[in-house]
């Protein structure tokens, strides 16, 4: 059947077809394979790296209650303290234990992820789901709309490459590109939110509002998440920009293209159907990577605009040494990213016949 | 009759930041309804560039610097393709002029399926959906490929069947005038036999005119009626391929044919040295160098292209002293 489904010209359409749905089949359990993997991978390496952090949680959980209660210390009393806090963190036991003892948990105990520290006794579980929405918020939507923004512009300053306003517009995305994010973030919160006082520039929504779906909450919400939002776009979107104005450039150098032309297809149809559809599939598999090597840019964005995101949890969580909260972002993160990247690699047999064969 | 394609002096040339580089220099050609003209020249002699200038497919650095391509069509209507607007040439395209293009492994988009690249030219010159497959379908008998084709992607044909189907697509408006640039190229001799015969039957069935690029002289020999001899650049020799190869003229005619490869055990005779680039073209005539019968004339002197009987012209001063006797 395989040797036979490689001689595509000698099988019916119908054999061609089902085999087709075969492997676009396998290409998506693959995937899916590759994707537990990775989660697996990524909670281990979180659960033993954050260990090998020095300062033990214990002791400095210790020093903040004795230092808020303005008590002597007493060592016996001190040792017993931390042996009952060792119990309920479950870290009384050896380390191999205590890692099996979490992925146990959290498989099977529906996700129990143990207390956190920085809250307790909050779950960690909670803590992070109350979080969430903010950095998946701005996140996605400013990866997504940089990627919109970035892929349209790009494709333009490509097609009309030899023009001077593009030849400025690559100057520009290339300045904007290395700058590192916190600066974008600075700059913008100090013109536009300090100097001109056009946008706020920081916390989640006007202090005087209490969150619910009124019309004044949310407009508060918005303005609140456009400056944020804006520094993750403006370097994200600059990288896109470049990225899809140099693909543009090499397709347009395709032999398919000339052969577009020579047919006297309008010149609309040209750059639709065999630049930017071939552009586009390189774009795609981009936005799966960007994904993975942003999110870390939107902690920082969130701790400089004082937003209630995993980022300032996991800035509060490393002060502590609260590994569970820490491995509880870690894993959060981890997953949105690698279901983002997911959704990519499927939607891209879609876009590209050729896959489907080959991956 | 009328030449149906009248180039007059045509010259490209390539641009760099302080001048341009000719590369075709000055080519005058008649083309005749319902012929097959062979242009034959090794690689780099400007076969391709003086096909792209005619398609006005020229990319960057590649410019036109001067010259007409007077196309007739109907008698009445004719057509300079190397000064008419964009958009007008637009409308002649696929329905008088076609392109089938060198390279067919990548001439067709991977992403979009065969149906959609042979009817999406179609569709826009106002064929409706079924018109535009049946076409479609129609051209594909007409290079032995069956229908079910349309619906594959350009990675599962294997490159005689790609080749096919660019040409197919290239006729399927029964074009005036079709342009094959190395269309054998990269095949094996088996297929580039089939596709040439195809190419003769569709010149018969459609009555177009084709003007075929190769640097394969079997090739020639096998479908043209007529043949341009290029080199550097230049045509340097024009006749039908039976004049060509029974009796060419020009020294590198000559050398051409005597590096055919005839009977098993006869020695090939090869032309010494290699084709100038368009950097260094010699003064004088640019085949002196590699020319075996040069003279003092040829080292200063470009010649000019003369007639030598009906329907053939050389550019070489050995025929100089007719021309002289002549005047």
């Amino acid at each position: 059947m395989t040797a036979n489904s490689d001689a595509t010209a000698g099988n019916s359409a119908a054999d061609g077809q089902a085999a087709g749905r075969r492997e676009v089949f396998q290409y998506a359990l693959r995937r899916f394979g590759v994707y537990l993997f990775t989660l697996w991978a990524a909670i281990t390496v979180a659960f033993f790296i954050f260990r090998l952090v020095p300062g033990d949680p214990m002791n400095i959980l210790l020093g903040n209650l004795t230092r808020a209660e303005g008590r002597q210390r007493d060592a016996a009393a001190e040792e017993a303290i931390i042996a009952r806090y060792r119990q309920i963190f479950g870290m009384d036991e050896p380390l191999p234990l205590q890692y099996v003892n979490y992925l146990r948990k959290a498989v099977l105990g529906g996700l129990d992820l143990g207390p956190s520290f920085v809250e307790y006794p909050a779950q960690t579980k909670d803590l992070v789901f109350r979080r969430m929405p903010w950095t998946l918020g701005i996140f996605t939507t400013s990866v997504l709309l940089a990627w919109l923004v970035g892929t349209g512009l790009g494709a333009l300053i490509g097609w009309l490459q030899r023009s001077r306003l593009s030849q400025l517009a690559v100057v520009i995305s290339t300045l904007l590109q290395i700058t590192p994010v916190y600066l974008v973030a600075l700059g913008l919160i100090i013109y536009i939110g300090y100097t001109w006082r056009i946008l706020p520039a920081g916390g989640p929504y006007a202090r005087h509002l209490q969150p619910e779906w009124t019309w004044e909450f949310i407009s508060s919400l918005l303005t609140h998440a456009i400056l944020p939002m804006l520094s993750n776009m403006i370097v994200i979107g600059a990288g896109f920009t470049l990225g899809m104005r140099a693909l543009m450039i090499s397709v347009l150098g395709e032999d398919y293209l000339t052969f577009a032309r020579a047919k006297g297809l309008s010149p609309f149809t040209v750059l639709k159907d065999y630049a930017f559809r071939n552009a586009l599939i390189p774009q795609v598999t981009a936005l799966a990577i960007i994904v993975g090597a942003t999110l870390n840019g939107t902690f920082i964005i969130e701790v400089l605009f004082q937003l209630p995101g995993l980022g300032t949890l996991f800035v509060q969580a490393m002060g502590l040494r609260d590994f569970n909260t820490m491995q509880a972002v870690v894993l959060f993160s981890i997953f949105a990213v690698l279901t983002l990247t997911l959704i990519v690699d499927l939607a891209l047999p879609l876009l590209d016949p050729r896959i489907r064969r080959t991956a | 009759m009328p030449a149906l394609l009248e180039i007059c002096g045509l010259t490209a040339g390539l641009q760099s930041r302080r001048a341009i580089t000719p590369v075709v220099s000055n080519v005058d050609l008649d083309v005749q309804p319902g012929e097959i003209l062979g242009v034959v020249g090794e690689s780099g002699c400007g076969k391709s560039t003086l096909a792209a200038a005619i398609m006005r497919l020229l990319v960057t650095p590649q410019v036109l610097q001067s010259g007409s391509a007077t196309l007739r069509i109907d008698d009445d209507k004719a057509y300079d393709l190397l000064n008419l607007s964009e958009n007008d040439l637009r409308q002649l395209r696929w329905r008088h002029l076609s392109y089938i293009p060198q390279g067919s492994m990548n001439s067709l988009n991977p992403v979009l399926r065969v149906e959609r690249q042979m009817t999406d030219a179609l569709l826009q010159r106002g064929l409706s959906k079924k018109e535009a497959s049946d076409r479609a379908i129609a051209a594909l008998e007409l290079v032995s490929l069956e229908a079910r084709l349309l619906d594959s992607y350009p990675h599962e044909l294997s490159g005689g069947m790609r080749q096919r189907v660019i040409i197919a697509a290239a006729v399927s408006m029964h074009p005036t005038l079709i342009v094959a640039d190395e269309i054998t190229t990269a095949l094996d001799v088996v297929t580039q036999r089939q596709i040439l015969q195809e190419l003769a039957a569709i010149r018969d069935e459609l009555g177009a005119t084709i003007i075929i690029i190769t640097h394969d002289m079997g090739v020639v020999a096998q479908i043209a009626d007529r043949v341009a001899v290029m080199y550097a650049g230049e045509i340097v020799e024009v006749g039908s391929v039976s004049d060509i190869f029974q009796q060419p003229l020009h020294p590198y005619s000559q050398g051409l044919i005597a590096s055919i490869p005839r009977e098993s055990g006869q020695r090939v005779e090869g032309l010494p040295g290699e084709a100038p680039s368009p950097w260094n073209y010699p003064a004088g005539c640019r085949f002196h160098p590699r020319c075996p019968k040069v003279f003092g004339r040829c080292r200063e002197h470009a010649p000019a292209s003369q007639p030598q009987g009906p329907d053939r012209w050389v550019a070489c001063h050995l025929y100089d002293q007719e021309t002289a006797s002549d005047d």
